[in-house]
């Protein structure tokens, strides 16, 4: 019964869809296949009865609207359009790369209910081949946890364009040729490097260093990218499993400076030929060790709120 | 010679020697029983019990070991676990850890001795606890001497960064991984220093226990390897590095073979090509020395010269080449997310959720090593100072330990060693030289350096020295080298004793802090949990034994318990009962199917729960207590591991909140409170309140008033604390509805039918 109402309206739309698409392979075209969205475009591109599929890039690159990760995201959504505007016009006109600017439509994105930006939303095709087997219309939402990176992004609209995104991380000139430049002035400089090189205190600095970076949480603020310092300006993070970037290099000095009084106790000290010299070393190296110990210890109490033992202070 | 203070007299060499070694034995035990007693803590708190959760798997294997023998546990194939799959549990363990109770049990059975295997596995750890503290001694000896050994031992005795792995109850891989570790580092030392096959073979041989019990025995095959290249790369190729490499490579590879989880990977996979590698070369180098040796000829040793570096190359390309073609496999995703850090997370969220698995901040670092973590650096510096080959060794690993340390928690565990031996190194250095009573003369010439009873590092590094003259760019300290100045030492006796005093006095810091952190931190059964009463006595929270015992004697013994896979090995060690998942997480999609049935809406994961015979569903609530381990606070992780399989139907942005925030309360999204976890969580949670208002009191959020319905579940049992919840899948209606208009009507709601209704209204 329903079909048979619609079915005179049926060529209709398939004409208006036509039309629309048209109308946004014109307007791919015209802007290097990522068409600016305004509020009317919006709803082509999106419209029910679509039978293409389209991703979009909500974003606000205003300097007004303070976005830095906008601006941050948009040369890699920018680059991927350009790389699906390379493929061949039957795949390419299937799918539609698109960015709505807040201030362009702030309807838009009242309707939409979005309160913050960048967001990628996928919309699938509604209608004709393409649509999804499980007849999903409704747009899906991209993860941002990978970061902003394009070749994560390009690898995951993949599997929602016809054929895959044929992005390529760009070639990195000025890295390689840093590499090589290094590398040969490494090669020509080695025979005068190389005394350094093969002296044993050269490694056992770049050990030393190596390791007491590594036990001072080094990795952990790298794979956690904690900032180098608190949103208000404390440089010590609460916490026992959390810390700043700040706190490696205090902890990293903090275990140096121990186990350089330590060193120059059992190296240096003996070697002092005049007794009174040597006492006055014991004494200050002794102190300066229990000292940076206890304000380790005070440092380690701010992180553990629970534990019962204090130092000097 | 003056010394600082009185030393006694007319004590014969025999004496001291006979004294001192009596004293070492005495010292040894007692650190051997310190060891054991500081692990027990566990047990006086709490209760002979297993904790955790891999430890409950290696328990019940251990038990069908202990009553059927080795060959039925060899080919014991188990059906309950990975249920409708199942699993081959010989083929796919290490077995060390069940062997090695099994031989205890045995033993001591033979002996007459009715010890039962619960006890002999609770113990296992602390027993070998004082095994590594032996080992880790035999091993700084090598380094240093008997006392710096001794000190080593202690640390490493009661560090809590070996305690946290090997408490009484927490019968883990690890518990007896380190003991191996520790002792085959021994073996390959002592077999480079003699240039021993035996010691060589005995690395091989216990390497083979190694791979047999840890699969971190991959630290060692690449450790070794690393040491030799590094040695080789030094000008320090000897026919003692042949030798031991040698035979270590062939016999332990061969052995490793014969473990079936291993099989062929030590030729076929990219881990192990280092060590194979490196035996080429080391092939390669002896040849042309042989060659070398035999021949006059320039050129032809030039020729020699090209043709070994070229065949060197060639090697490696062929391995490259393997690689490629895909007959070596390359690094497998635990071992090549220690290098790019980013990828787990990326591509196997499985490994990335794993909590041990996540990177170290510097206060665990502090809270496990404490005092170590400055010493340690200080021991490595002595270490550059003397550069034998074995403390080239120690430098090695204590840089490659401290990097895997730093990008995972649970690889803390490889560290220990090394900054134990290190950082005794360092103290008994210090010591060393403070407590030598011989005092420099002051202004004038120099005496023979001349030695008390006790050694110094000067005499001590001397003698060795004349043992073995090779190496060419062996450490010229400043003590060795005769100078017409005095022999460095210390003046008075005061100086002495600040140092000393101080020394103690953080030694005796360090006890205080070990003691306090394993009984706090590192005791909990994590099976049985434990909270203060207002008037401070203990007070025992223990769902999650009643719960599961509850399974066990209410629910027919082949009813399917569904639960998220870190309670899959508890289930089937207390409950008995067949699972869906568990901590053996080798199948993802199985896994990412529980987690898609979690976070679906109760239409879709129906048929999904019916399709795989699950009769309950088991969650972890601890909203009503706080316990923040629950599966509200795990949900994300099944959320991301389903989307991974899923991604048109699960999507993790639909979990938050459109501010991009995770909550639970009346402002959750529409997904999260139509998810069958968040149902199953906080059904009938807010009825507890009796109208007051329901608190969460994990994420501190207010729960609505009008809790969660369910419509295919039924609640079947829910423990003391609500900690443990289980759900019964209800079976398909007899009429044919759908369950959800059954439950409908049989609560009397019509079903809605708007228009009718609508005109009704009308005419009225």
């Amino acid at each position: 019964m329903r079909f048979t109402h619609l079915l005179p309206l049926l060529p209709l739309c398939w004409a208006a869809s036509k039309d629309a698409l048209n109308t946004l392979v014109d307007l791919a075209a015209a802007s290097n296949g990522l068409i600016n969205l305004d509020g009317n475009t919006f709803d082509l591109l999106t419209s029910p009865k679509r039978n293409w599929s389209a991703s979009i890039q909500f974003t606000a690159m205003d300097q007004r609207r303070r976005c830095a990760p906008c601006r941050e995201f948009d040369p890699s959504w920018v680059e991927v359009a350009k790389a699906w505007s390379k493929t061949p016009k039957e795949h390419r006109d299937q799918h539609f790369f698109a960015t709505l600017d807040f201030d362009n439509s702030q309807a838009t994105f009242q309707k939409l209910g979005l309160q913050s930006a960048p967001v990628v939303f996928v919309y699938p095709a509604a209608e004709g081949p393409r649509q999804l087997p499980s007849g999903r219309t409704t747009p899906s939402k991209y993860d941002f946890s990978h970061g902003f990176e394009a070749g994560p992004l390009a690898e995951h609209l993949s599997n929602h364009t016809p054929i895959p995104i044929p992005y390529k991380a760009p070639f990195d000139y000025a890295g390689w040729t840093l590499t090589a430049v290094g590398g040969l002035a490494f090669l020509l400089t080695l025979r005068f490097i190389s005394p350094i090189l093969q002296s044993r205190w050269t490694w056992a600095a770049g050990s030393i260093v190596t390791m007491l970076v590594m036990v001072s949480g080094f990795m952990f603020t790298r794979i956690r990218g904690s900032p180098f310092t608190g949103g208000d300006g404390s440089w010590i993070a609460a916490g026992y499993q959390n810390q700043y970037g700040q706190e490696v290099q205090v902890i990293a000095m903090i275990y140096g400076i121990l186990a350089a009084t330590i060193v120059i106790l059992i190296v240096q000290t003996p070697k002092q030929a005049s007794p009174n010299r040597q006492r006055m070393q014991i004494y200050a190296f002794t102190a300066a060790n229990l000292l940076v110990y206890s304000i380790l210890v005070t440092i380690f109490r701010v992180k553990n709120r629970g534990y019962p033992f204090k130092l000097l202070f | 010679m003056s010394t600082a203070y009185p030393l006694p007299s007319g004590l014969s060499q025999a004496t001291v020697t006979n004294t001192a070694s009596l004293i070492r034995i005495v010292t040894l035990a007692l650190i051997s029983g310190a060891a054991i007693a500081s692990r027990l803590f566990a047990v006086i708190n709490f209760e002979s019990i297993i904790h955790e959760f891999d430890p409950w798997f290696n328990f019940r294997a251990t038990k069908v070991l202990a009553s059927q023998g080795f060959y039925e546990f060899w080919n014991w194939f188990d059906p309950t676990a990975w249920y409708p799959l199942g699993r081959v549990v010989g083929g796919t363990i290490y077995p060390g850890l069940m062997a090695t109770s099994g031989v205890i049990y045995n033993i001591l059975h033979a002996l007459n001795l009715p010890v039962d295997i619960r006890n002999i596995c609770v113990l296992l750890a602390p027993g070998f606890s004082a095994l590594t503290a032996w080992a880790t001694y035999m091993f700084t000896k090598e380094l240093k001497d008997e006392s710096a050994g001794l000190l080593a031992a202690a640390f490493i005795g009661i560090a809590p960064g070996y305690i946290s792995r090997s408490v009484a109850g927490s019968y883990d891989n690890e518990a007896i991984a380190i003991f191996l570790l520790m002792f085959t580092f021994y073996c390959w030392i002592k077999a480079l220093k003699q240039g021993s096959a035996f010691f060589g073979m005995l690395a091989g041989v216990f390497y083979f226990y190694m791979v047999a019990a840890w699969g971190g025995y991959a630290f060692i095959t690449n450790m070794i390897p690393l040491h030799a290249l590094i040695l080789i790369l030094m000008g320090r190729f000897t026919s003692r590095l042949y030798v031991g490499y040698s035979s270590w490579y062939a016999i332990g590879t061969l052995a490793s073979m014969q473990v079936p989880f291993v099989g062929f990977q030590p030729v076929k996979t990219s881990e192990h090509m280092a060590a194979l590698g490196v035996f080429g070369l080391l092939q390669i180098i002896a040849f042309a020395q042989l060659v070398r040796s035999h021949l006059s000829s320039k050129q032809f040793q030039n020729l020699l010269f090209v043709a070994v570096i070229g065949t060197g190359i060639l090697g490696s390309l062929a391995i490259v080449g393997l690689t490629y073609k895909g007959w070596i496999a390359p690094w497998t995703g635990r071992f090549y997310s220690l290098w790019d850090t980013g990828y787990a997370k990326k591509y196997i969220p499985i490994i990335a959720s794993v909590s041990e698995h996540q990177p170290t901040a510097w206060p665990s670092f502090f809270m496990d090593l404490q005092l170590l973590m400055f010493l340690f650096p200080a021991g490595v510096f002595l270490c550059f100072k003397q550069l034998r080959d074995e403390h080239v060794f120690v430098i090695i690993y204590a840089v490659v330990g401290s990097y895997f340390a730093g990008v995972m928690v649970r690889l803390m565990l490889t560290l220990t060693p090394v900054v134990c031996v290190s950082a005794a190194v360092a103290l008994s250095t210090l010591l060393d030289t403070y407590i030598d009573p011989v005092e420099p003369l002051v202004p004038e010439e120099a005496t023979p350096s001349a030695s008390g009873d006790d050694s110094t590092t000067t005499s001590a590094s001397g003698s060795k020295k004349a043992k073995k003259p090779a190496g060419p760019t062996e450490s010229t300290t400043a003590q060795s080298t005769p100078k017409p100045r005095s022999r460095p030492g210390i003046f008075g006796l005061d100086t002495r004793l600040v140092v000393i005093f101080n020394a103690f006095g953080m030694l005796s810091f360090f006890v205080f802090h070990c003691t306090w952190v394993t009984s706090n931190a590192y005791s909990s059964p994590s099976v049985v949990l434990a909270s203060a009463n207002p008037d401070g006595s203990q007070h025992i929270i223990d769902d999650f034994r009643e719960a599961y015992y509850w399974l066990r004697q209410n629910t027919p013994e082949t009813s399917v318990v569904m639960s998220w896979w870190d309670y899959g090995y508890q289930i089937a060690g207390m409950a008995d009962r067949p699972t869906l998942v568990d901590n053996n997480t080798w199948n993802n999609t199985h896994i990412a199917t529980v987690g898609k049935a979690m976070s679906s809406t109760e239409e879709v994961a129906y048929p999904i729960l019916r399709k795989h015979d699950v009769d309950y569903v088991l969650v972890i609530f601890g909203g009503l207590i706080g316990y923040s381990g629950d599966d509200i606070n795990k949900f994300l992780w099944m959320v991301r591991i389903a989307q991974g399989v899923w991604p048109d139907e699960i999507q993790e942005p639909n979990y938050f909140t459109p501010h991009g925030e995770y909550r639970v309360d009346d402002q959750a999204s529409t997904t999260m409170k139509n998810s069958l976890m968040y149902k199953m969580s906080y059904y009938r949670f807010a009825e507890l309140f009796g109208g007051g208002q329901a608190m969460d009191r994990v994420r501190n959020q207010a729960m609505p008033k009008q809790g969660p319905t369910l419509d295919y579940l039924d609640e079947a049992f829910t423990s003391e604390n609500w900690i443990v919840r289980i759900f019964q899948v209800k079976k398909e209606d007899l009429l044919g509805r759908d369950l959800k208009s059954a439950n409908a009507f049989s609560q009397g709601k019509k079903r809605k039918r708007s228009k009718p209704t609508a005109r009704r209204r009308a005419i009225v």
